[in-house]
């Protein structure tokens, strides 16, 4: 559905993008994450069409999307980073203005008007001045403002920024429903759970691509693992032992917990576990502490900073 | 076209709601049209030695006093008349850039399926066509002020007559273009719209340098004046709508456009 060949640009002496290239397909989400100033909102404007690349080249549903910036920019829905509404108008007639430029049937449009308004709750304050919403109304009108003409593409910069828990989580089932519904998502996020909890694929973006990974490979692109032994009786007088199996890199205890660092797993597990039977530990646990994506993210931007 | 018009309809109601954008308007034309041309062509001293002599110099000895006094005025009106299409657009094309400005919705306004050329063309009609019906109501409320009054006074109708309809229908809209594409331009390296408003006020300064030199007798406008008035500006037009158009450039309004 998308595809970025070696794209970059350039602001005067500014690189604001490096040679990025990436593919999502359709109903896929990726997450788009990275620090301030990755080049993440350079990114979205480029695949939205609302400013050309320096360098590459952008497929968009197998056209080049700057020579075909009009057809893209019909089938692709932008929410951006501030919301960006008439404040003086209503929610209906900010959308009904911003839906008006979308070729669609004028009764499809009115009906799908309603449906975002009243899956975001805003119906009811429908014909009120969009001044007088609250900033979590304004980004739910933002997001319908987004969908009303049925995207088959979806840019989303920071979709449950300024909503309660709530509205977060009924935006994000939301967005997995679209899966459903063949929509491919670039999803722009600071939120890490959210961007793993929703993202198929993850892109971590610093000027270039850092890391570009299906979620679950993702968790597997360092080389020693994280584990964790509980057991019934206080762990200390084992650590001697565990250390001096192969592929042990670090151990640490804490009461009745041992942490672990290990080097191939599907080798060294089984090894602890033998060594602990045999040693008489009663073995409560013993689990893979899987990184979360926050930790992975941090990692990776670190390492590039130290390079 | 049909996006430009979307654009306009939009724009056209807020310009309605607006009051700091219709309020001087309204003054301004109820001055100009009715109140001026009414206070002075009443009570204008048609027998005074000194405007006599006066009309004299302009229209030289052998000219028919009373006639000349009417026909001296009627320039001076059609340059107070074109401050009016100067005025409109400086108070609304900047209003219009500034609150999308104001409200960010420029970005996602560019993201839908609209050409920048329509977003330009719907911003100059916000802006064109309430000055050019502005303007032109103006010029028929003031032409039967005067033609009432002259009729009375001393017996003729002086309009409509060429300069008159040249200065309502060619270099009224010409001005209120020039203006409207003015303003645009500075509006996007502002965020202030009192600042862009009043960099709007300061273009139409020429007109008031031409309206102090016929009061002070040095100046008089006639055919010749407003043709190459008509050439000038109607010649500046292409320049400062190519200069619009790059400055309406998509990447120009997200990247170099100065936004809050």
């Amino acid at each position: 559905m998308i595809n970025v060949q070696g794209v970059s640009k350039r602001f005067g002496a500014l690189l604001a993008v490096d040679d990025i290239s990436f593919e999502v397909g359709q109903s896929e989400i990726l997450g788009l994450l990275g620090p301030n100033g990755a080049g993440k909102t350079t990114t979205i404007r480029m695949l939205s069409t609302l400013i050309a690349p320096t360098s590459g080249k952008i497929i968009i549903d197998q056209k080049d999307a700057h020579k075909n910036n009009y057809h893209i920019r019909s089938i692709t829905g932008l929410l951006t980073e501030t919301p960006g509404m008439y404040e003086n108008i209503s929610a209906q007639a900010n959308l009904a203005y911003f839906s008006s430029f979308y070729d669609i049937e004028p009764e499809k449009r009115e009906r799908n008007i309603e449906k975002f308004l009243r899956m975001f709750g805003l119906w009811e304050r429908r014909d009120e001045q969009v001044a007088t919403y609250s900033k979590g109304m304004k980004q739910k009108l933002a997001l319908a403002r987004a969908l009303v003409h049925e995207p088959k593409i979806l840019f989303l910069d920071e979709p449950t920024s300024g909503l309660d828990p709530e509205s977060s989580r009924m935006v994000r089932d939301f967005l997995i429903s679209l899966k459903e519904e063949k929509t491919t998502v670039i999803l722009c996020t600071h939120n890490l759970t959210e961007a793993s909890t929703l993202s198929d694929k993850v892109c971590i973006l610093k000027k270039k691509i850092i890391k570009i990974a299906e979620m679950d490979k993702l968790k597997d692109y360092k080389e020693i693992k994280q584990a964790e032994v509980v057991l019934l009786e206080n762990s200390h007088r084992y650590l001697a032992l565990i250390n001096r199996i192969e592929g042990v890199i670090e151990s640490k205890a804490q009461g009745n917990r041992i942490k672990l660092s290990i080097e191939n797993p599907h080798i060294t597990n089984p090894n602890i576990l033998l060594r602990l039977i045999e040693a008489g530990a009663r073995i409560i646990y013993f689990n893979e502490v899987s990184e979360s994506l926050e930790d992975i993210y941090l990692d990776l931007v670190r390492d590039e900073k130290d390079e | 076209m049909n996006n430009a018009l979307k654009i306009f309809k939009k724009e056209a109601r807020e310009v309605l709601r607006n009051k700091n954008i219709w309020l001087p308007t309204l003054a301004v034309s109820l001055i100009f049209s009715i109140v001026m041309p009414l206070a002075i062509m009443m009570f204008a001293d048609i027998g005074d030695e000194q405007a006599r002599e006066f009309v004299t110099n302009i229209f030289g000895e052998g000219a028919n006093i009373p006639v000349a006094m009417i026909e001296f005025m009627l320039r001076q009106f059609i340059v107070f008349l074109l401050l009016i299409p100067a005025m409109v657009p400086s108070l609304i094309a900047p209003a219009s850039i500034i609150m999308e400005k104001d409200s960010r919705t420029l970005e996602p306004l560019l993201a839908t399926p609209i050409k920048t050329s329509e977003l330009l063309l719907g911003k100059t009609l916000t802006s064109l066509i309430p000055s050019f019906a502005i303007s032109t109501l103006n010029f028929i409320i003031l032409s039967i002020n005067i033609n009432i009054i002259a009729y009375v006074r001393v017996g003729i109708l002086p309009l409509p007559n060429i300069e008159w309809l040249v200065a309502a229908f060619i270099l009224s809209p010409a001005i209120s273009f020039i203006i409207t594409i003015l303003s645009i331009i500075f509006s996007s390296k502002t965020t202030d719209v009192r600042a862009a408003q009043g960099i709007g006020s300061t273009i139409i300064f020429p007109i008031y340098l031409i309206i102090g030199l016929q009061v002070a007798g040095l100046f008089l406008i006639n055919y010749l004046y407003l043709f190459i008035g008509c050439i000038v500006i109607i010649g500046v037009c292409p320049l400062l709508l190519r200069i619009a158009v790059r400055t309406f450039d998509r990447e120009n309004i997200l990247t170099r456009w100065k936004m809050k």
